[in-house]
């Protein structure tokens, strides 16, 4: 290190400069683009806007959001949607990774073929499934022997939008969980086998704590993505109040009501609701991504 | 085996029941084919139901059930599908070849450049791939038209509009992709560089950034798919001006512009959308799961 300190020559741009110039344009562009808006949606937030009238009015447009009932609905919407959504696609990406993870025949195709769900644009897998549900020609029905209305039915039409995203993202995290599982050393697993542990004590006590930080990760991306949902629960029932996720509800109010005030404050509130929850995680895991950077530096 | 005759000090357990190893391997390819099956088979309907015409296809569940033609692509290309594909190609891929760089340049500052607080910077790129879009479409929408009353620009309904929040919400996420990759680059090949009498820019440019091109492809890959993917702010700034219009806005309120039940013209434009990105998909295969999973899994 000691000659590389003297040997490194003070012409063209020092490495201090270069950092700092390196780094500027991401984060202005991220800090004019992104940052910038959600002050002034706050802003805007505080007045009453139709059409080319503006009034200030406080925090009114923030008592109307948390009295609002169809805002209410559409927090339980995507809480319920979230939980489920989340815990099915852990599950059943987590026996797909497990599957993965035993059989040698075959594994490549089935790794390249789990991306292709993933690899389809959300909107086009809401069009197809929600053909699939629908009445005429009652595909979903004419499987399963049944008489529903799915879309126009809340409760089903919820069952719809979860299996919906179930099948696209349960893949995916396999694929996250399938990374994680081939990390864990194998000879762990004949350490356990020769003091005589079965396949499911060996699962709670090898790969379930190793696989920590990639169940994390994947519960993290699937959990903020759940939240912000738009498109599964819009080409479903659109605008309707039974399936409105968060989203919905607050880009609702820029189109079919304008209303630019309460759709601001909306969407600050969605904002903030989706943050603390991401923030929550990382939290607890952070340190881990954002040391692996900092470690590999030294 | 062996490790079973081992154990002759410990009080002797049960045997256990060995299952045929041929039964565990058919069970094993079942399960592949169940894993197989729950990704294809939506294209399989997908694929007979565009191919399907006339009344059938809307009263009659039986995807095998014909007349078959190709009339709902004709009516599809009819209604300027091939515009909305070209759409989604520019703005995935100007949103890719503005975010990649830009990114990259971050990345690699984060990962080897003597910068201060940069631990709360990596921590801040990482907090901002959590950003949720939806924050976005009411305020900008609000300022794209006070920026067009006041200089006559107009990015409603424009490629512009589209990219410049794209590259906001994917550079977080690409930032943090290559700063992974360029942290795992060994600093040694770098020090030469610089004992050769490269300048820290020219050790950048001429011997870093092309090693982590497996990186960059990852990271362009990542950013090129949620552009295709995005649906929200399309529909939301370019919603039915088929110059603009992209994919997921064409596809998805499909349903709204006719009368009849357009259920095998939805099925052509998915079908005709799906081809690519599946070829896509398998072809840089690789790629895309060292991306996805850089930084999940080490650490």
């Amino acid at each position: 290190m000691a000659t590389t300190q003297r040997v490194r020559v003070t012409s063209g741009l020092g490495e201090r400069a270069m950092g700092r110039i390196f780094l500027a344009p991401s984060f202005a562009f991220m800090a004019l683009i992104a940052l910038f808006p959600v002050f002034y949606a706050i802003v805007i937030s505080l007045y009453d806007i139709r059409g080319f009238s503006q009034e200030f009015i406080g925090a009114d447009n923030y008592v109307r959001v948390i009295t609002d009932s169809g805002f209410l609905d559409a927090v339980w919407n995507t809480l319920v949607f979230t939980v489920a959504s989340v815990s099915l696609e852990f599950l059943i990406g987590m026996a797909f990774a497990l599957i993965m993870h035993q059989v040698f025949i075959g594994r490549g195709l089935t790794r390249a073929v789990i991306l292709i769900p993933w690899v389809i644009p959300t909107a086009v897998a809401a069009q197809v499934w929600r053909y699939m549900f629908d009445r005429n020609p009652g595909f979903v029905n004419s499987v399963l022997g049944t008489d529903i209305n799915w879309l126009r039915d809340p409760t089903w039409a919820m069952v719809g939008i979860i299996s919906a995203d179930v099948w696209k993202t349960a893949p995916f995290v396999a694929l996250l969980l399938l990374a994680g599982l081939q990390t864990i050393p194998k000879d762990y697993y004949e350490a356990a086998k020769v003091d005589g542990a079965n396949a499911l004590q060996r699962f709670w006590t090898i790969t379930l704590p190793l696989l920590r930080p990639a169940i994390v990760v994947a519960l993290l991306f699937r959990t903020v993505d759940a939240l912000r949902m738009f498109d599964f629960a819009y080409v479903f029932t659109g605008y309707s109040n039974s399936l409105a996720t968060l989203s919905v509800y607050a880009q609702r109010y820029l189109v079919r009501d304008p209303d630019l005030g309460y759709a601001n404050a909306l969407s600050t509130v969605t904002f903030v609701i989706v943050m603390v929850v991401g923030l929550l995680f990382i939290s607890r895991m952070g340190r881990h991504m954002v040391g692996d950077v900092a470690r590999k530096e030294k | 085996m062996a490790a079973e005759t081992v154990r002759s000090g410990r009080p002797v357990r049960r045997p256990r029941r060995r299952i045929h190893p041929a039964v565990v391997g058919a069970l094993k390819l079942l399960g592949l084919a169940v894993v197989l099956l729950w990704c294809l088979f939506p294209f399989l309907w997908m694929g007979m139901t565009s191919l399907r015409s006339g009344s059938a296809a809307i009263t009659e569940p039986n995807i095998l059930q014909g007349p078959f033609d190709l009339s709902n692509y004709r009516e599809v290309f009819d209604q300027g599908f091939q515009f909305a594909l070209r759409n989604s190609l520019v703005v995935a891929s100007v949103t890719t070849l503005i975010c990649v760089p830009v990114a990259a340049l971050a990345g690699y500052a984060l990962a080897r450049l003597p910068l201060a607080g940069k631990f709360a910077l990596l921590a801040a790129t990482l907090v901002a791939t959590l950003f949720p879009p939806v924050a976005l479409v009411n305020p900008m929408y609000q300022m794209y038209l006070r920026l067009n009353e006041w200089t006559g620009i107009n990015l409603l309904n424009s490629y512009a509009g589209m990219i410049i929040p794209y590259v906001a919400l994917t550079l977080p996420l690409a930032i943090f992709i290559l700063a992974t990759f360029f942290a795992g680059i060994p600093r040694e090949i770098e020090e030469s560089a610089k004992v050769d009498g490269a300048t820290p820019f020219q050790a950048f440019l001429r011997v870093v950034a092309p090693l982590a091109a497996p990186g960059v492809g990852a990271a362009a890959i990542l950013t090129f798919v949620y552009a295709t993917n995005e649906f929200l702010l399309a529909f939301s700034f370019a919603p039915n001006d088929l110059n603009v219009q992209t994919v997921p806005v064409f596809v998805g309120t499909f349903q709204r512009v006719g009368y009849e039940n357009p259920i095998g013209q939805v099925m052509a434009a998915s079908v005709l959308v799906s081809i690519p990105l599946i070829l896509f998909a398998l072809l840089l295969q690789r790629r895309i799961v060292a991306g996805l999973t850089s930084g999940a899994v080490k650490g």
